[in-house]
């Protein structure tokens, strides 16, 4: 079997209105490519669930793609905010689903033991719960304690930059692994994009092909955020957008990116 | 061990953080936090050579240290890797457990060490929206080990009520419990405690007066009546800031507005190019 995709009948696969989740964390192998695709179609009103949101992310926001945002940190690290986040959440442009790290991943949990919820001590006697209605408390049968039950959660399509995948899907991940498991256990369709992908990998790996939907090869497809060991951040990238955004020039960066975006001139030999 | 006389604020405070470890402990580092980070590998190379970090950015534990990056952070943690780990094994199994020690840098501060990370104003009509909290109201209800950070000390962060509430501070009538809450707030202008229950000035550093600390915090401040200047950092512990443990500057970022930063990354970005190329990083 052969599950090899074009990054464009990958990206059919993310229909307007669905639930998209993303791999990676914050500026470390992000889906970029895939993302600069999707921005190419017409696809809109995303819910989009990433543990951390970074550049990528804020290319999707900041287009106007995304409905609602469900991640429990958004910004660009050692860079700063994330401009276009900052920009339309504080209009209250994108509607936030107010999430934790504890509220992501007990809830993919949830999703991946088949229960409704899973119980944790986060949140309790925080702000959270006043902004999160939906999410209730359970007892504990045994010690009468009451945790917090985090429901559990729908992905419908994940998205995974990998350093090399293979035919089957098969993948390897090194570092900063994120939800990115949980995300290609629970999503109805799973994208893996790889920096590489060959015919059969040998193990051991850390993402399994069996839940994969397709595979992509895209070279840099992570740029210019880092995928380890192959490149680093593309630190004057992420500073070049800052600065375009602060000019008011989102538009204009995000067609210089999708017009040569995968040509990254700093990470080329 | 000589003291230094030659130190800025960023070297005393990441001294601060480093006297704060303890030989053996797990040291949680979050997202951007730079003067933690060379805090943390100070007390590693000083007094504490056996603890072990746990880093947000690679999702590892690792034991070795190498000098801070910016756009090569990756080469500190997933380069020096003991253990990959997934996040939610961090967050579900790891986290309510080992409860690392672990130092926030809050965006508002109460007088009871709670503290914001997710909006300033009203929620759903904010004046600004903050990249959000992580982990923080998922710890600070039950960690024993909440330490408080402020590169920046003033009435905008220091406040008598906050907009929300995303980290727990000392238990209250309205927030009660059995944690202990922060153990200390290491600021630009001093370190303080929460003995009694409300902020208190414990030592204010080299050339801060206990009034300015007051004009540039938002609600009225104890005094413990031990108030002393805090220790220095020795001679030795800022050679090795400045020449093992972050030779680039990068802890400085935190303590920089917006407009110094940004010339000032793009400066630090050639720097790491620079090297790079001469030492053939990836």
């Amino acid at each position: 079997m052969n599950k090899v995709l074009s990054l464009d009948q990958a990206v059919s696969y993310v229909r307007s209105g669905c639930t998209l989740g993303l791999g990676g964390m914050t500026l470390y192998r992000r889906p970029v490519a895939f993302v600069r695709a999707l921005l190419r179609a017409n696809v809109t009103d995303l819910t989009l669930l990433a543990l951390t949101c970074g550049y990528e992310s804020d290319l999707l926001v900041g287009a106007r793609r995304v409905r609602r945002l469900r991640t429990c940190y958004f910004g660009l690290e050692g860079f700063g905010l994330a401009p276009m986040f900052t920009l339309r959440a504080t209009a209250g442009e994108v509607e936030i689903v107010e999430e934790t790290e504890a509220s992501l991943a007990f809830g993919l949990r949830a999703r991946l033991a088949g229960v409704g919820f899973m119980p944790s001590l986060a949140w309790l006697g925080t702000d959270l719960p006043k902004v999160r209605p939906d999410v209730k408390t359970v007892t504990d049968p045994y010690s009468g304690q009451e945790y917090t039950a985090f429901p559990a959660l729908h992905v419908d399509v994940a998205v995974i930059h990998a350093q090399e995948a293979d035919w089957l899907g098969n993948a390897r991940l090194i570092g900063n692994l994120g939800l990115d498991q949980e995300l290609a256990a629970v999503a109805e369709h799973v994208i893996v994009t790889a920096e590489r992908v060959v015919e059969e990998l040998c193990g051991p790996l850390e993402l399994p092909g069996f839940p994969v939907t397709g595979v992509v090869e895209a070279p840099h497809g992570a740029w210019p955020t880092s995928c380890y060991p192959d490149y680093g951040l593309d630190g004057d990238e992420l500073l070049d957008y800052i600065d375009a955004c602060s000019a008011g020039e989102f538009d204009a960066y995000l067609e210089r990116v999708l017009t040569n975006g995968s040509a990254p001139l700093s990470t080329k030999p | 061990m000589a003291n230094a006389t030659d130190y800025t604020t960023d070297d005393l405070m990441c001294t601060c953080i480093s006297r704060q470890v303890k030989d053996g402990e797990v040291l949680a580092q979050g997202i951007a936090t730079p003067l933690v980070a060379a805090g943390y590998l100070l007390a590693k190379h000083t007094h504490a050579p056996h603890v072990t970090f746990a880093s947000a950015i690679g999702n590892v534990m690792c034991q070795k240290a190498a000098p801070l990056g910016l756009t090569h952070v990756e080469e500190l943690w997933l380069g020096q890797a003991l253990i990959f780990l997934d996040f939610a094994q961090i967050v579900c199994d790891l986290l309510p457990t080992l409860t690392p020690k672990e130092f926030f840098r809050p965006a508002q501060v109460d007088p009871f060490g709670q503290f914001n990370n997710v909006v300033i104003g009203d929620y759903h009509h904010p004046c600004l929206r903050l990249p959000g909290c992580g982990g923080i109201a998922d710890v600070t209800g039950f960690s024993p080990v909440v330490y408080l950070y402020v590169p920046s000390h003033s009435r905008a962060v220091f406040v008598e009520k906050l907009d929300f509430v995303s980290g727990l501070g000392v238990p209250t009538a309205d927030r009660p419990g059995q944690r202990p809450g922060p153990r200390l707030l290491i600021s630009e202008l001093g370190v303080f405690d929460y003995v009694g229950g409300r902020m208190r000035l414990h030592s204010y550093h080299r050339g801060v007066t206990v009034e300015r600390i007051r004009q540039k915090t938002g609600f009225v401040l104890e005094l413990d009546p031990d108030a002393h200047e805090t220790p220095p950092p020795t001679a030795e512990e800022v050679r090795l800031l400045r020449e093992v443990i972050d030779p680039l500057g990068i802890r400085e970022l935190e303590r920089m507005s917006g407009a110094q930063r940004r010339p000032r990354m793009r400066e630090l970005v050639r720097q790491e190019r620079d090297r790079k190329h001469r030492e053939g990083w990836k």
